[in-house]
């Protein structure tokens, strides 16, 4: 057995060393580009989801999301579940927002959309809305008459929406009249404007608590709570630790909250996916076992030859097989590299997606799962033709 | 010993048939150098094919030390052929990305020989055949008859009991031609091996006990020879 293996790998060197360099070069790079191929679409997908989640926790819905129970409008006693919740150990901070819809007028303008009541001290501790500022300040305790707003909303002069509400060039300073759904108006001075790159987050904005609840007649309630836990990640565990901590609302995940748009979103891509993958590998298949068969078909003669002079076909696949190992091996090597290279690129240059910049991430189990599905691929596209061409007659072999 | 029974061989190429071999029979004793001598298209490399295993006949058996070879297993036929036989092709059947030595050892490589030992005996063959200074060089860097004593090189290299040869000489000049029918005979001698030699010179005719005259897939004529050897 060993003996045999002894064979094969030194046929398999020698082959290697004296053959066609050309050859054993575009089956590599072929390998190689196939590997990326196999690598990089999942790493965006996961780029996405990835950008899609931290957008989710940052600024849209912190890491859970308290909700009234089925039926209310609102939460009440706001204040003492929020510091209920803020005990449980691995809770780093709570926000309660008032959400009411609303229409905003500027300039002879106007855009519906939603206004958010936030207590800014509370807001700063779970969303990082506050560092998105690109123009003024963050809203502060007791800012009853101003608002801050997402770019989007603002706007720039003259440019459309293209169907998101703006109002085409908002500035820090002006006035903004609102509209409240109970048919109220008030008007707020615009004390700064943020960019966060989530759509639904920039086409919003915000304002105290006590400016909503004073025109809407609330107090101590809220439409929902966020919540920030200390480490991403363990939301359903958490999820329960509330609820068994006695919360007596709905609580839900971020991800629960984002589900319905972002996993049609992953599934379609998953598709597009699968089929890239399985087009890859074909393709892979195809080549393999096109450069493989032309070299052994190749090698008919020398094939024959060896089963003349006494070594057996098995030996014979082997050292094909060990062959296409090999430049399986360096395919996979140089693939790697190759990723290296086009994530190093992206890192650098994200691409950026609606939901914000997308950085690729490759994951290793997708990466073993190439790896594995290469070499499965390469055996056997190399053994078929070894195989064929060893159990052909000898003399045939030989003389043709 | 080796026992040829009624050996037919019938190539078919779509309705036509080509009989290479009609029926021969003959029985070649251990120790017996076999000359095979005939016209080209008479059956020569044919019977050799068939007495080396590389070919079935269509009918007749070929037993080799009492075994009927063909009812051997492939693997056990690989194994014979590895262990029992050398064989020189006719158009030697180097493997072009092997140098010298390194088709030559090839097969000792398979049969477990240590390293040590077989780069020993891979060097030492060459230097009988001759080709003592050109052991690492590939196929393409060595002229006919080069190639060809690299061929009789593996052939030999583990001291087959049956060594069958096609035309082993036909690209030597004839003072090579003699150094390798002398390494044959010492062979032969030495080792009591049987040898089987597809010859058209007339004066190799003196290393051989007896000559097999094929003549259209039939024996012609089979004479003693060297009768005082
Ligand atoms: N694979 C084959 N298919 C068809 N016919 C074949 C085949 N091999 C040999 N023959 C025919 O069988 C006959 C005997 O061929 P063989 O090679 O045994 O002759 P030979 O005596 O060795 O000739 P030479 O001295 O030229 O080598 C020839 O007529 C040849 O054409
Ligand atoms: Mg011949």
């Amino acid at each position: 057995m060993l003996e045999n293996l002894k064979v094969a790998s030194f046929l398999a060197f020698k082959q290697i060393q004296r053959g066609s360099k050309g050859t054993l070069i575009l089956t590599i790079m072929i390998i190689a580009l196939v590997f990326v191929n196999l690598v990089f679409l999942p790493s965006i997908i996961s780029g996405v989801v990835e950008t899609f989640n931290s957008q989710s926790i940052n600024f849209n819905y912190g890491n859970l999301v308290i909700e009234p129970r089925e039926g209310d409008q609102y939460i009440s006693d706001v204040d003492a579940l929020q510091k209920k919740v803020e005990q449980i150990p691995g809770i780093v901070g709570t926000s309660p927002r008032v959400s009411t819809g609303v229409t905003f007028f500027y300039k002879g303008r106007n855009a519906r959309s939603t206004l958010y009541g936030i207590n800014p001290q509370d807001e700063r501790s779970v969303t990082t809305i506050n560092e998105r500022i690109v123009q003024g300040e963050f809203l502060s305790r007791g800012d009853t008459d101003k608002i801050i707003m997402g770019k989007t909303l603002a706007g720039t002069e003259g440019e459309e929406g293209g169907g998101l509400p703006t109002l085409q060039g908002v500035q820090v300073g002006d006035s903004v009249e609102v509209a409240f759904p109970n048919g109220e108006r008030r008007t707020f001075q615009v004390k700064g404007i943020y960019e966060t790159q989530s759509i639904s987050v920039d086409t919003s904005a915000f304002t105290t608590t006590d400016a909503v609840a004073q025109v809407l007649g609330l107090e101590d309630q809220a439409s929902q709570i966020l919540v920030k836990t200390a480490v991403n990640g363990q939301e359903e565990m958490f999820r329960i630790r509330l609820l068994s901590y006695g919360v007596q609302q709905q609580v839900f995940t971020y991800e629960q909250k984002g589900a319905g748009f972002v996993n049609q979103a992953i599934q379609s891509f998953e598709i597009i996916n699968a089929i890239s993958t399985l087009v890859s590998l074909i393709i892979a298949i195809v080549v393999i076992f096109i450069v493989i068969f032309i070299n052994t078909v190749n090698k008919r003669r020398q094939i024959g030859i060896l089963k003349a002079i006494g070594i057996d076909k098995q030996i014979i696949i082997n050292s094909y097989v060990l062959q296409v190992l090999f430049i399986a091996t360096l395919g996979a090597l140089a693939g790697i590299v190759l990723t290296a290279g086009v994530i190093y690129y992206l890192t650098v240059n994200p691409l950026v997606f609606p939901g914000g910049p997308v950085f690729p991430v490759i994951e290793p189990a997708t990466v073993v799962r190439s790896i594995a599905s290469l070499f499965a691929v390469s055996v056997i596209a190399g053994y078929i033709p070894a195989w064929k061409t060893a159990h052909e007659e000898i003399l045939d072999a030989i003389q043709r | 010993m080796i026992v040829a029974e009624e050996i037919t061989r019938v190539y078919r190429m779509g309705k036509v048939e080509v009989w290479a071999l009609k029926g021969v029979s003959f029985t070649i004793a251990d120790g017996e150098f076999v000359g095979i001598t005939g016209a080209s298209g008479s059956g020569k490399s044919t019977l050799l094919h068939i007495l080396g295993l590389l070919d079935r006949p269509t009918s007749g058996r070929v037993l080799i030390g009492d075994r009927d070879v063909q009812r051997l297993s492939d693997r056990q036929q690989t194994l014979f052929r590895l262990n029992r036989l050398g064989y020189v092709f006719q158009d030697y059947a180097l493997i072009p990305e092997l140098t010298a030595i390194e088709n030559v050892i090839v097969t000792s490589l398979a049969r477990g020989v240590s390293e040590k030992e077989y780069l020993k005996r891979g060097a030492e063959v060459l230097r009988e055949v001759g080709l003592g200074d050109r052991i690492n060089h590939r196929q393409s860097e060595l002229s006919g008859g080069e190639q060809q004593r690299v061929a009789i090189a593996r052939a030999i290299v583990h001291k087959p009991s049956i060594l069958l040869a096609d035309e082993p000489c036909a690209n030597l000049d004839s003072e090579t031609s003699k150094n390798i029918l002398d390494l044959f005979k010492q062979l032969n001698e030495d080792l009591n091996q049987s040898i089987v030699m597809v010859s058209h010179e007339k004066w190799h005719e003196r290393y051989f006990c007896r000559i097999i005259d094929l003549k259209d897939g039939l024996i012609n004529s089979m004479r003693e020879c060297n009768v005082n050897r």
